[in-house]
């Protein structure tokens, strides 16, 4: 609205001021100027000639000089809005004549005075003000894109850029960074949307939390329930409550654990093979939870491992000694056990190590084994 | 799958430690037994990422640091790379590392918004959570964390197996 006003008043005042030179020309009456207005005339009479005041008006009149513009708003302004030609022409001429004369030196002090009227004005008139600011910048800021993006799209993109920019003329300089199709992989390509700034540290800012979300993106599968919790820190307490009830749990299995164990470190052996024939059979999808039979994997597991459960059985065979063993020292230590039972049973010379590797060997040759589980999974299934 | 080869190997190196534990010290109460086997499952569970994450990395020196006979069953359990160097290193660049963010809470006020002094205490927490992570920024904390998410229910699925399954043999063995 301003700024429209301001180029009409610009283009009516050049006008005008054409036709009041013309007329003045006409008359030749440089006394009248005397009387009117001792400046300008002196100007006039100094040299400048009509031709230099028209060229200068015309040099004015065709470049749309943001400094002159804005400086010419401010006089516009200061003036009030008036549409006569006459006091204008009469209030610029002292600007100019303020500085003595001399083209260069004229545009210069007219350019000069302009900015300080622009700087002056910039709080009266904020709107034009910005935008030509903007136009200022938006050449600045179509370079800067032109040297952030690829060659080749740079152009076509800056210049949609500004057509864009017309419309909204507020934080024009910021918007760079379309998305251009970089043909160049080593960029890291981040995108910045209007209003987002694009120096180094918000663009290192930017590509930190894009990793951030996507990181937690994945955390958002993993953890159960916190697909729904929208926002950062619901996410973080949903984790955190995840995380703490696992370590929690791991104590209370291990509680649990310690609790049976002067049973448990007995009998790891039997233990380790049912468990290895869990973990593998937990790989196969197709499992009940409680299928009780008894498949070939048992009878492979007989077959192969008849360490384990031969000693087993002989440990049944013979439960006093076993008996008797626990009660006086409850915690007995596999290895002792193990041999200690080796000895008892001479069937088996298998040492530990041995016998783990037979066991881990069966536990690989039975991937095709369906169940051998008899216990509800309790754990989390993976 | 590769779970089931996480939970394997993490069996195979816990099942280690209880041996190598059990024929360490015969005569334990049920808390010292239990602190063992959490210290062999802590263990087993970090030799299983080849201490190539942080948080198998410092349960690993947070286990050497609190005994000395411990030293030995991790020493064995995960075979890998418990050097004194490594982890003094870790421990000297945690706390070098803490000292500046002390130091920076100090410098800096406050920040503005609620949003993110919730964010930030939650991260605080999370970062007491996981170990090693009070050393963490942002990104390698969360990073961790989904490890050590998937690590904790691999080691709660195969203890839980085994209660399960010592629960089941044990009225079968009585009998």
């Amino acid at each position: 609205m301003f700024a429209g006003n301001a180029e009409m008043s610009v283009l009516e005042r050049q006008r005008a001021r054409l036709n009041w030179q013309q007329e003045s020309l006409i008359q030749h009456q440089p006394f009248a100027f005397f009387s009117e207005n001792e400046h300008f005339v002196g100007d006039f009479l100094m040299g400048n000639g009509d031709q230099g005041f028209s060229e200068l008006l015309l040099g004015r009149a065709m470049k749309p000089n943001p400094g002159f513009e804005d400086g010419w708003q401010g006089l516009n302004y200061g003036n009030g809005s008036e549409f006569c030609p006459l006091p204008r022409t009469s209030i610029s001429p002292p600007a100019m004549a303020a500085t003595n004369a001399g083209k260069a030196a004229l545009s210069s002090a007219t350019g000069k005075e302009s900015f300080k009227k622009r700087k002056a004005d910039r709080n009266h008139i904020p709107k034009a003000a910005a935008e030509e600011r903007s136009q200022d910048k938006k050449m600045k800021g179509c370079a800067e894109e032109d040297t952030k993006l690829t060659e080749q799209n740079s152009n076509s993109k800056s210049t949609i850029t500004t057509a864009n920019d017309n419309n909204n003329n507020k934080g024009t300089s910021d918007q760079k960074l379309k998305p251009s199709e970089a043909p160049k992989q080593d960029y890291i390509h981040v995108r910045a949307r209007r209003g987002q700034a694009t120096d180094s540290h918000s663009l290192a800012e930017r590509v930190r939390r894009e990793k951030i979300s996507e990181r937690m993106k994945y955390l958002q599968d993993l953890v159960p329930g916190c697909n729904k919790v929208t926002g950062k820190a619901g996410m973080l307490d949903e984790i955190i409550n995840y995380v703490q009830s696992l370590q929690r749990q791991v104590e209370f299995l291990s509680m649990k654990l310690a609790a049976m164990n002067p049973r448990l470190d007995f009998e790891t052996d039997n233990y380790l093979a049912k468990e290895m024939f869990q973990v593998c059979a937990s790989s196969i999808p197709a499992i009940g939870p409680s299928s009780e039979s008894v498949n070939p994997t048992h009878l492979q597991f007989n077959g192969l491992g008849q360490g384990v459960l031969s000693r087993g059985l002989e440990m049944g065979a013979n439960p006093p000694d076993v008996a008797l063993r626990r009660t006086i020292s409850a915690p007995v230590s596999i290895l002792d056990t193990l041999l200690d039972s080796s000895c008892l049973n001479q069937i088996q010379p298998l040492t530990w190590d041995t016998e783990l590797q037979n066991l881990y060997g069966m536990d690989y040759q039975q991937g095709r084994s369906t169940s051998f589980v008899s216990q509800p999974f309790t754990g989390i299934r993976l | 799958m590769q779970n089931t080869s996480l939970k394997q190997e993490f069996l195979k190196n816990w099942i280690k430690g209880l041996q190598l534990h059990s024929s360490f010290n015969k005569n334990t109460t049920i808390f010292e037994r239990r602190k063992a086997i959490k210290l062999s499952a802590d263990i087993a569970i970090a030799s299983t990422r080849n201490s190539t994450t942080r948080w198998s990395r410092a349960l690993i020196a947070d286990a050497s640091r609190d005994g000395s006979n411990k030293t030995l069953i991790e020493k064995i359990s995960g075979r890998e790379v418990p050097h004194k160097a490594s982890l003094g290193l870790i421990r000297c660049s945690k706390r070098i590392l803490k000292r500046s963010r002390f130091a920076r809470r100090r410098a800096a006020p406050v920040a503005g918004l609620i949003a993110k002094k919730l964010v930030k205490s939650r991260t605080r927490a999370l970062k007491r959570l996981v170990p090693g992570g009070e050393g963490m920024d942002e990104i390698s904390l969360i990073k961790e964390t989904i490890d050590y998410i998937v690590s904790l229910r691999v080691q709660v699925d195969v203890m839980g197996r085994m209660a399960t399954a010592a629960d089941r043999l044990i009225p079968f063995k009585t009998i």
